[in-house]
């Protein structure tokens, strides 16, 4: 399997920019994520891999099969030899699921029994080998997503591109569909771009994600870095849930930072602070707040407050806390409801704070 | 997985050439596109060329000499029979707009949102027309509600009721046009009642509304552009129609726009063909501009009211005991404007003669049939009709369901220029349409070859008709998702290929659909016919035309029945297997 580069790989329509001169490197054989909210350029990105959307320049190349290079080279999507699963899976309704498997082999004439042998072996990969005689509109949807990733397999394609797979499908089934897929791509091997708005679905299928804003990259990492280290704002916003603060820095002490928060008496003691920055913004995920149903911390805790209850919620698996932090409010989570007395105590760990600078 | 891994043999992605090099087959393709598009823009758009020359022209273009002068608009401008007609033609249009939104509007909302009694029935008869020849409804209109005609000469007779409009006059033929436009606006405006949100109306309700309350607030003013839209239509249309002037406006010398035309050309002697030329300019700008108007004010959407609404389940407002008084009315209207002359069709073609003083089942006969079977150029005129809906309707489906691929679903670079060029033809007259070809002819094959055989009407009905079939063939490319080619694209299929293999075969219904229209369209087409007809080339549409136009008589409605029964028997078994809903 070739690796895939892309190179300052640039598209707008009209005044719209789309990408800004896009570099990725997507390793042989590793499950690589596009993520980002819709707009950030993901699909465009995926359609110019595929060769349905002809980028404005730049440079992508399978290994060092260049397919498309600023003016001089633009290979149709036919002859770029990739597998697409798209949103709306397309299988072709007029088609049985053998015949739909069947026809990218057809297009590359290959022999009759060959061909059999292939639609079965892929079929059989995706479980459906029993359905081959049906048509599409007698499947459900999660059979259909099948349908369209064995065709996608079948020729075999250099690269597998998949364009948000699972929205059309319901959370039950959708979970399921993740880990199948996951274990399936690891099985084949099959260098494979994934489009995905889900950060869930980013997080526990991926070997690596980009996060994409406004066709830019924000952050390429493993989904640990991209939860836990955060680049900026957005990508700590945009991951997973986080509390962002407003805040300032304290000048005058040593070792650790402090940052005063608006309302709050004490400042909160942080990390390093990045640069000089005199502003800053504070970004701490709820799961990482530690909450004291006690209301006394144990020794040698930093940064403890007393903080007013606004509102509380239950769901399911754990309980959610609005509290008042100073003029700010934070979301913290338990996994037991707490006896709270409209107050509740928590301790902020230095180490759960990711400090940015503001603006 | 080595299996899986392993690369079937053989099977290198189709034609990767050299990695960098533009493949043949996308060269190929693009060659294609450009071959279509210009095959297109010459049928479509370059016979206008044509005609504008032929306007600024001294002499008819088939001859040599002449050069350019500016004498034909001089004298067009300077004939008071011309802007004579222009008045006509503008209060005509004017009238027959009027009445057709009245009837449509309240049709629409009368047979679609309340329960009155038979509005299935109702709408059926209403559309009729639309569907029909329009010249064997003015047959059976002649037959009927004329001066002398069955109907009115017995009610002068028996009762005290008298039809209270002179066919003859303009108030007359506006009646008759009400008749097919009405059920236009009807159309389109139910086609916007079924798709208003009934949550609007429920809003209404909830606000205190009752249902006649809701209904005539909310639904009625959301009609407005509908309204605008088919209005304009209908404005254009009239202001161009040969058939029904030629018929009704004859024997009073009314004289429209088009049979102003029409006069100069085919009893002017010589035929001032330059005049005619001018004034087909004039005419092609006047409907153009208004046919464009209307495209800015209600937008593309419009244009494909051929699919009709989602018959859902609309909660209807209870008319109570209005409902039967109501129904009895509509039942009135629909009698005078469709049903009586539909019969009066039928009854003149089996009677040797038609009058209140003798019963007709006295009179019956066959003979006129065997008149019309027995006449060489009536029969001639069947199957040459026949022969170009058949094949004209098979190629033009092809060539529309092509060109919409190609501007629709290609990356060709003057796409958006195709869609404008098949829509273009609805702005020509069908009398423009026909001069255009006439004169492209006559520069182009001198010799007569092509004009004389029935390609050549063949060709102008199919450029006509490119619209309608476009309107029915578009919205069905439209709902088939463009990732089905895409999926076809990045299995290694080429452009064309998917093409074939997926939007075409997917669209193959619409296809059905759309050769059921334009084989009826093309069956019964006359204005384009009136220039371009030679002896040994008579059509249906046309031979009809010139005999309604001249005489009355069994042979002429038995002529009529004819054409009725090939248009409702191909619509029929269309509706049966194709599901062809025929109001377009």
């Amino acid at each position: 399997m070739p690796d895939l580069t892309l190179t300052k790989v640039a598209k707008s329509f009209g005044d719209n920019t789309v990408l800004h001169e896009l570099d990725l490197h997507v390793r042989d054989g590793e499950l690589f994520t596009l993520l980002g909210p819709s707009g950030c350029g993901k699909s465009t990105t995926l359609w110019s891999i595929a060769g349905l959307h002809s980028p404005d320049g730049g440079m992508i190349a399978f290994g060092d099969r260049v397919v498309f290079d600023g003016g001089k080279v633009d290979l149709p999507p036919e002859r770029r030899n990739c597998g697409v699963v798209f949103q709306s899976y397309a299988v072709w309704p007029h088609l049985t699921v053998h015949d739909n498997v069947a026809y990218p082999l057809k297009l590359r004439k290959v022999g009759r029994r060959e061909r059999a042998a292939r639609v079965h072996e892929v079929l059989e990969l995706v479980e459906l080998d029993h359905l081959a005689g049906r048509h599409p509109h007698e499947l459900s949807g999660g059979q259909q997503q099948r349908v369209a990733l064995a065709r996608a397999l079948a020729h075999p394609p250099d690269l597998l591109l998949l364009d948000e797979p699972f929205s059309n499908l319901d959370a039950k089934l959708r979970e399921r569909a993740r880990l199948w897929l996951r274990r399936l791509q690891q099985r084949i091997g099959v260098t494979t771009v994934f489009v995905t708005h889900d950060q869930d679905e980013a997080l526990s299928m991926s070997d690596r994600i980009v996060v994409m804003d406004q066709g830019r990259v924000r952050q390429i990492g493993t989904p640990e870095e991209i939860y836990q280290q955060p680049a900026d704002l957005f990508v700590a916003d945009f991951v997973g849930t986080v509390n962002v603060l407003g805040g300032r820095v304290v000048p005058g002490r040593d070792g650790v930072a402090h940052i005063s928060l608006d309302g709050l008496g004490d400042p909160i003691a942080v990390p390093a602070v990045p640069g000089a920055a005199d502003e800053v913004r504070l970004a701490v995920r709820p799961e990482q707040i530690v909450v004291h149903p006690t209301g006394v911390a144990g020794p040698g805790a930093v940064n403890v407050v007393t903080t007013q209850v606004l509102s509380q919620a239950f769901l399911g698996d754990h309980y959610r806390y609005v509290v008042g932090l100073g003029t700010a409010e934070l979301v913290v989570r338990t996994a037991a409801p707490v006896d709270h007395d409209a107050e509740l105590t928590l301790e902020l760990p230095p180490a759960a704070f990711r400090v940015f600078p503001a603006g | 997985m080595t299996l899986t891994t392993a690369p079937v043999p053989g099977s290198t992605a189709p034609g990767t050439g050299p990695a960098g090099r533009p493949g043949r087959s996308s060269a190929r393709t693009t060659a294609s596109h450009y071959l279509i598009w210009v095959v297109t823009l010459v049928l479509v758009v370059g016979p206008v060329v044509p005609i504008v020359l032929a306007s600024l022209w001294s002499t008819p273009l088939y001859r040599s000499g002449g050069h350019v002068t500016l004498d034909n608009y001089r004298d067009l401008l300077t004939d008071p029979a011309w802007w004579g007609a222009v008045g006509n033609s503008l209060a005509f249009a004017g009238l027959t707009t009027v009445l057709s939104v009245l009837f449509g509007v309240g049709a629409a909302v009368l047979l679609t949102r309340t329960n009155i009694p038979w509005r299935r029935l109702f709408a059926g008869v209403l559309v009729l027309p639309v569907v029909l020849p329009g010249l064997v409804l003015i047959v059976g209109w002649m037959a009927m509600w004329a001066p002398s005609g069955f109907v009115s000469s017995w009610l002068t007779v028996n009762t005290v009721l008298a039809f209270p409009i002179d066919l003859y006059t303009m108030p007359g033929m506006a009646l008759v046009a009400t008749s097919v436009a009405a059920p236009v606006v009807f159309l389109f405006c139910r086609t916007t009642v079924l798709a208003v949100d009934s949550s609007l109306e429920d809003a209404a309700r909830s606000a205190g509304a009752g249902p006649l309350r809701a209904l005539v607030s909310v639904t009625v003013p959301l009609l407005r552009p509908a309204v605008l839209n088919s209005a304009l239509l209908v404005f254009a249309v009239s202001f161009e129609v040969l058939g029904l002037p030629l018929i009704l406006g004859f024997s009073n010398d009314i004289t429209l726009v088009s049979t102003y035309l029409y006069d100069n050309w085919i009893n002017a002697s010589p035929p001032r063909q330059g005049l005619v030329s001018a004034g087909a300019v004039f005419l092609l700008a006047c409907v153009s501009g208004l046919l464009v108007v209307r495209n800015r004010l209600v937008g593309d959407a419009a244009r494909y009211t051929t699919v009709t609404g989602k018959a859902t389940a609309k909660r209807v407002v209870d008319l109570g005991p209005a409902g039967w008084p109501l129904a009895a009315l509509v039942a009135a209207v629909l009698g005078v404007l469709v049903v009586v002359p539909l019969v009066g069709v039928v009854m003149t073609a089996f009677t040797t003669i038609l009058t209140p003083l003798i019963a007709p089942w006295s009179v019956l006969t066959m003979e006129n049939f065997g008149a019309v079977f027995a006449n060489p150029i009536w029969v001639e005129s069947i199957r040459n009709s026949l022969l170009i809906a058949t094949v004209g309707g098979l190629l033009t489906t092809l060539a529309i369901a092509v060109v919409s691929v190609v501007a629709h679903r290609s990356d060709f670079r003057f796409r958006g220029s195709l869609q404008q060029a098949v829509l273009w033809p609805r702005m020509m007259p069908g009398l423009v349409t026909g001069m255009a070809f006439f004169w492209a002819f006559a520069i182009l094959d001198p010799g007569g070859a092509l004009r004389s055989s029935l390609w050549a009407l063949g060709l102008a009905f199919a450029v006509r008709s490119l619209a309608l079939g476009y309107g029915v063939f578009y919205p069905a490319l439209a709902a088939i998702g463009q990732d089905l080619d895409r999926a076809a694209r990045t299995s290694g299929a080429t452009w064309w290929q998917a093409t074939v293999t997926v939007s075409l075969r997917l669209t193959a219904p619409a296809m059905g659909a759309c050769f059921v229209l334009l084989f009826v369209s093309m069956l019964n087409d006359a204005d384009p016919a009136v220039f371009l007809v030679t002896d040994r080339t008579p059509v249906m549409g046309l031979t009809m035309l010139q005999l309604a136009a001249t005489s009355t008589g069994g042979a002429v409605a038995a002529f009529g029945v004819v054409q009725m029964l090939i248009t409702v028997v191909v619509l029929g078994a269309g509706r049966l297997f194709l599901g062809v809903r025929a109001h377009a």
